[in-house]
């Protein structure tokens, strides 16, 4: 029993001692082809530069990665040293001292988006991360139920839209009874901000802070979301689980069976509409999102972005690693590789780039009208709150006015909260 | 009462007795009664990841009082308890009347029955949302092949709708749980007293009310008190089938807190688990005291 004990103790011992060798731990989520691709880069990188990577893996879910990542960073944990963020909470991060300044890193940030950078990656004054992936609302379409129904030009503006929808729905419907003209995110979560904010830019809307106020309640924004709202149930030309099923995932499912004409999702959804088992493999056009008569088109930004940690251990060897992530070469196979949009601008100059993803034009059009959800470290709960009375107004329980007027109001109890 | 209860033993047998508890005083201590009280102390700072921590006393609850998002998110909460435990104890109920009784395949009645409770409830989450799946769910399916409707049902769509389903989905989770719990009750019900009580001539249903459901009384109280716990804390079923919609009616209290911390203020959160706390406490000496649980087990 003693002999057992003291063994016990021994191995106890062993398993403390602290190891000398330097790892830079790098979490990363998403579906198992990209950890895939991050695990052969990181053994790559590993053998290049001899310096040593442990890959941890996250959850798909945004949400849960986050949770990992805010649980981590504020008991002030050396790892994980890199990691990404979505544009959403990057602001979070940043102000509550999570990420170590990039200057004088010997990082050019020249070439990569320079709007998206000046909106999100730098925070009072100093640069605490860059885009690996930049991402907008694009629309999908179907060319050959276009071209069936004789219209050669795509739709310019949303009026033209809904025309195009109701009558080829009405066409579709007699055969495929499930056919809809138009599907969108409405389900109550942050893609529901990010539609929202479309709609309401390209009608001169928007969310937008003055002197410290939400600006919401105005009349584009009443008008663009009762348009959302009418999709639904006056027009119907957007299935009625539009406001609690269809995220990003349901919405290029209901696309890809071929029981729509039109779809508003990022462009992760296009090389998966071109896989073998889709049905509408060939089928689909990509192009900007239509704008209001009058208006200028709009598009949310999002994507991830990648920082260090304030409270990595090895700060030197991490910012290796993340030149190596943000590098040419690298950004080039993740849009060859994944159909990642890369942060870096001369990707999309690439002449195999082009060959292969000749998407990516209309992607590099799609970025020049960029609109960001506000930028604020508390942007997650006015986000809660908008979500909560977009929804609301998309279900019905409101009307689009009070919807917007009472999270206007709800919006300006977290602003009071948060910002003294 | 303690004291006069205390007096009986010795100094030496309460010695003993009270190194006997010691393991389990010291694990309460540290894994339930300090995990507690730092959530309350959390709950009077205002712990923002992203503001100067500073202590606020009260602040958190007074903001509470003010959020109607809290109010809504209690109101949920509440009904949920006092609308899902009730269906469990009936179901769980009968079905233990049932798979009491010298019925064939017993065993494997039994076994079958605690299915439901042996998925996680994530898992079974998931289930349900494909059940109730708009497009392709297993419900509308079924209602339009057998023409009951043309168009399929927005289950999820309606305040109502959303409330029915989670309803549902958590009867269907813990009923077993509950029939397991009145089964070993039953079981612990000695025959002969039935048998005493047909030669004095009581009948099918007297002997129900007036020997089962009083001899069942101390397992209810165990059953409802678990459950009523459980469902007070419900998360795992709305953060996958509802998410907290349509419009935030189905965002329960502990979803609310998670919210918070999600979003870096750790003190709000932490604001909602000890309401929450408070609830289930007060629920839980409500409950033992109304039923005289503890005289019972005393005598």
């Amino acid at each position: 029993m003693r002999a057992f004990l003291l063994l016990f103790l021994l191995f106890l011992l062993v398993g403390c001692e602290k190891r000398e060798e330097r790892v830079v731990t790098f979490a990363v989520g998403g579906a198992p082809n990209e950890i895939e691709f991050w695990e052969k880069l990181v053994r790559e990188f590993e053998e290049r530069k001899g310096i040593k990577v442990k890959l941890l893996r996250q959850p798909t879910d945004t949400d849960q990665r986050r949770q990992g990542l805010v649980v981590a960073l504020r008991s002030g944990m050396k790892d994980p040293d890199v990691f990404l963020m979505d544009v959403a909470w990057l602001p979070q991060f940043a102000a509550s001292g999570w990420l170590e300044p990039l200057e004088g890193s010997g990082l050019k940030r020249e070439v990569f988006f320079k709007r998206v950078v000046k909106l999100v990656d730098i925070y009072s004054g100093k640069l605490v991360a860059l885009p690996v992936y930049v991402d907008g609302g694009v629309l999908y379409y179907r060319k050959d139920l276009l071209e069936k129904y004789g219209y050669s030009k795509l739709p310019e503006t949303w009026e033209e839209l809904l025309e195009y929808s109701l009558r080829v729905q009405r066409g579709e419907r007699k055969k495929s009874p499930q056919f809809f003209g138009f599907v969108w995110q409405g389900a109550q979560y942050e893609g529901l901000v990010c539609t929202f904010l479309e709609f309401a830019s390209s009608r001169g809307g928007g969310i937008t802070f003055r002197k410290g106020r939400l600006v919401l309640n105005t009349g584009p924004n009443v008008e663009a979301l009762t348009f959302m709202r009418d999709l639904i149930h006056r027009y119907r030309i957007s299935p009625p689980n539009t406001y609690t099923e269809m995220k990003e995932e349901e919405v290029r499912m209901f696309f890809q069976e071929g029981n729509a004409l039109f779809e508003r999702n990022w462009p992760y959804a296009w090389a998966l509409h071109q896989s073998k088992d889709s049905k509408v493999r060939g089928k689909v056009g990509i192009a900007p999102l239509p704008k209001f008569k009058g208006g200028r088109r709009a598009s949310t930004l999002g994507g991830w972005h990648i920082g260090i940690s304030r409270f990595s251990d090895t700060k030197r060897e991490s910012l290796e690693f993340l030149k190596f992530v943000l590098s040419y070469e690298v950004q080039k196979r993740l849009a060859l590789n994944l159909g990642w949009n890369p942060g870096r601008t001369d990707v999309y100059e690439d002449r195999d780039v082009l060959k292969r993803m000749p998407h990516f034009k209309v992607l590099r059009e799609v970025f020049n009208y960029i609109v960001a959800r506000p930028v604020s470290p508390y942007y997650t709960q006015v986000s809660e709150v908008l979500q909560k009375y977009l929804n609301s107004a998309l279900s019905g329980r409101l009307s689009p006015e009070e919807a917007l007027r009472r999270a206007e109001e709800e919006v300006g109890k977290v602003v009071e909260r948060y910002s003294r | 009462m303690l004291k006069g209860t205390l007096g009986r033993y010795s100094s030496d047998e309460l010695r003993d007795a009270f190194t006997f508890l010691l393991p389990l005083i010291l694990f309460i201590s540290i894994f339930i009664l300090l995990p507690v009280m730092g959530t309350f102390l959390i709950s009077t700072y205002r712990e923002v990841t992203f503001l100067e921590k500073e202590f606020v006393f009260l602040e958190n609850y007074l903001k509470l009082l003010s959020d109607g998002a809290f109010w809504q998110s209690l109101r949920f909460t509440l009904l949920f308890v006092l609308v899902s435990v009730p269906l469990e104890m009936v179901l769980g109920l009968a079905f233990a009347l049932i798979i009491n009784e010298r019925i064939p395949f017993r065993g494997l009645l039994r076994t079958v029955l605690l299915i439901p409770w042996a998925v996680p409830l994530a898992v079974s989450a998931r289930v349900w949302e494909l059940i109730y799946n708009y497009n392709y769910g297993l419900a509308n399916l079924l209602l339009l092949k057998m023409g009951i409707t043309d168009e399929p049902v927005n289950w999820l769509g309606t305040e109502l709708g959303a409330f029915i389903a989670l309803v549902i989905s958590d009867v269907w989770k813990t009923t077993p749980f509950v029939a397991i719990i009145f089964l070993a009750g039953l079981q612990a019900i000695p025959g002969e007293i039935y048998a005493q009580a047909q030669i004095d001539g009581a009948n099918l249903f007297q002997r129900f009310f007036r020997i089962t459901l009083p001899l069942l009384k101390p397992v209810a109280v165990v059953a409802l008190l678990f459950r009523s716990v459980d469902a007070l804390r419900v998360f795992d079923l709305v953060y996958v089938l509802t998410h907290g919609g349509p419009g935030g009616s189905t965002t329960s209290l502990s979803l609310y807190a998670y919210k918070h911390f999600l979003a870096g203020d750790f003190g709000y959160g932490s604001a909602v688990s000890v309401i929450l706390f408070l609830i289930a406490f007060l629920l839980s000496i409500l409950y033992v005291r109304a039923s005289g649980f503890l005289s019972e087990v005393a005598r």
